[in-house]
């Protein structure tokens, strides 16, 4: 019964997001697939054209991975000073702070769908590959959704407590934009380094989108499981802090 | 007013106890952290969390009926133990036994969306604030009408004065018939005048239902609403029974308090 009162209330505050975004400008709309297509533009120029990463398809593979990169890292940033920014309406009356955050990520998931549509699509559709394939994409979303909303939930809540949270993990977030496979595939990275992929958890929620976008599924339903493994600890991790953290959360607010 | 309670316990509260972590107020960011991990980190991570008891040891009963006026100075901890009754926090220890529903509201100032109209604010309050009411339309509409701002309800909420603001939010939690409804310091927010038909449609609805906990610092409002009166004396319970009896404990035992120089 909760859970569906948790979902009513997401979708009400979503629609009214949406709606109060796209009153002010459609503007807004472009803005939403602009940013990810200037993004993709200049990776593109700098590394397949000036330093000639050999990646068969390079466009296909760097859109298979920054496109799910730029979701999860701009819902982390915009996530993380949330609680803070809506403490007002969190100290008015008992509501859960989850329902806030989920549908902030869920409003970012839309325009991660979006820019899906008109940047990846078209891309996609061009290659000649299999259009079955993408029947595996909805199961890639689900611990990348699940993931995000957890970790989304653990650092709004630090922040709560230790009020420069965002800005170290916009620096960190930049760090790790360079340590992701995002631009380069794993196999570019010696032996001796690999480890550096298997302790971020970023790489395993994003694996399983562009194994489904790039490599036509293939090893996809490992990575799949990897990623629901690093998802659901992630969420273990969000419940707990928020468990533990309850009371003072409120007192800090 | 008359006494309306019954001897039926809505809520009962036993040997609450809730403390906070003292170190969070102390180190405000990742950054003062990070220094004094690093200047002295055998003391840093060692250091057993100092607590600050907020509530110590209170129990008590709310029956039916009853309009339960809470007052203390500030930081006697008033907000947290209605937090606590709400739901919203979880005490370290002790017990709140109820099978009654609690609404509690402590700021009206809530516009989620500043962007969007009264009106459309009012359907997303009232969806969060009624989280089990499948079809919100007659109970918005009513309230809307009962607020009185007429033309206002289709301009942004960012425009609204305090005033409107209170009218909105009071208007929309009055609407629904609670078990318990626990109002901390909201009734000041709106004028005299929606404030007295606001307290006409308040004890209407005290009477077809449950109990009201008001935190107020105001004698005069206490004597209007209240017939028992809780007092909270630095996180313990200071004095439970009649209203003028509990006003005369709070002025007596909390004037001390305030330096009498400044």
């Amino acid at each position: 019964m909760e859970l569906k009162f948790f979902w009513a209330q997401v979708r009400d505050l979503t629609v009214a997001s949406l709606k109060s975004r796209y009153r002010k400008t459609f503007a807004g709309f472009i803005w939403v697939v602009l940013n990810p297509l200037m993004m993709f533009g200049v990776q593109s120029l700098v590394f397949k054209t000036f330093m000639r990463i050999q990646v068969p398809d390079y466009n296909l593979f760097l859109l298979g991975g920054l496109l799910p990169w730029i979701f999860f890292s701009s819902t982390i940033q915009m996530t993380t000073p949330l609680f803070v920014t809506q403490s007002y309406l969190l100290r008015s009356f008992k509501i859960n702070p989850m329902v806030i955050l989920t549908s902030q990520v869920i409003d970012n998931f839309i325009n991660f769908i979006a820019s899906f549509l008109l940047i990846l699509l078209p891309f996609y559709i061009s290659s000649d590959r299999s259009l079955s394939a993408l029947l595996l994409l909805p199961f890639a979303l689900v611990p990348l959704l699940i993931g995000t909303i957890s970790l989304g939930i653990t650092l709004s809540t630090i922040n709560v407590f230790f009020r420069d949270t965002n800005f170290v993990m916009s620096f960190i977030l930049n760090l790790l934009f360079y340590i992701t496979p995002v631009f380069y595939p794993k196999s570019y990275i010696p032996v001796k380094w690999q480890w550096l992929v298997d302790i971020n958890p970023a790489v395993y929620l994003l694996n399983p989108f562009r194994s489904v976008i790039y490599f036509e599924g293939n090893a996809f339903w490992i990575d799949l499981i990897k990623a629901l493994g690093i998802s659901i600890l992630l969420m273990c991790v969000a419940l707990g802090v928020w468990k533990r953290k309850r009371n003072d959360f409120y007192h800090k607010l | 007013m008359t006494s309306t309670t019954s001897s039926e316990i809505l809520l009962s509260v036993k040997n609450l106890k809730v403390h906070f972590e003292l170190e969070h107020y102390q180190n405000n960011n990742l950054r003062e952290v990070f220094i004094s991990a690093i200047t002295s980190p055998i003391e840093y991570f060692i250091k057993k969390p100092e607590l600050l008891h907020v509530i110590d040891d209170v129990s008590f009963d709310i029956k039916r009926g009853m309009r339960l006026g809470l007052l203390g100075v500030n930081g006697s901890g008033k907000t947290t133990l209605c937090r606590c009754l709400a739901g919203m926090m979880v005490p370290q220890k002790g017990s709140i036994k109820t099978e009654a529903q609690v609404r509690a509201i402590f700021d009206i100032g809530t516009g989620i969306m500043p962007d969007l109209t009264g009106r459309e604010n009012a359907f997303l309050l009232a969806r969060l604030f009624f989280p089990e009411m499948k079809d919100l339309r007659p109970l918005v509409n009513e309230s809307l009408e009962f607020s009185e701002l007429g033309h206002f309800l289709d301009i942004p909420f960012r425009q609204y004065s305090k005033g409107m603001q209170a009218r909105l939010m009071l208007s929309l939690v009055s609407s629904q018939p609670t078990d318990i409804l626990i109002l901390d310091e909201v009734l000041d927010g709106a004028d005299y005048f929606f404030q007295q038909k606001l307290s006409v449609r308040m004890k209407n609805f005290i009477k077809s239902t449950g109990a009201t906990i008001f935190v107020s610092h105001s004698a005069d409002q206490v004597r209007e609403v209240c017939d028992v009166v809780l007092v909270m004396n630095k996180g313990k319970l200071g004095f439970f029974g009649g209203v003028e009896e509990g006003l005369e404990y709070y002025h007596k035992n909390m004037a001390p308090t305030l330096n009498p120089s400044i």
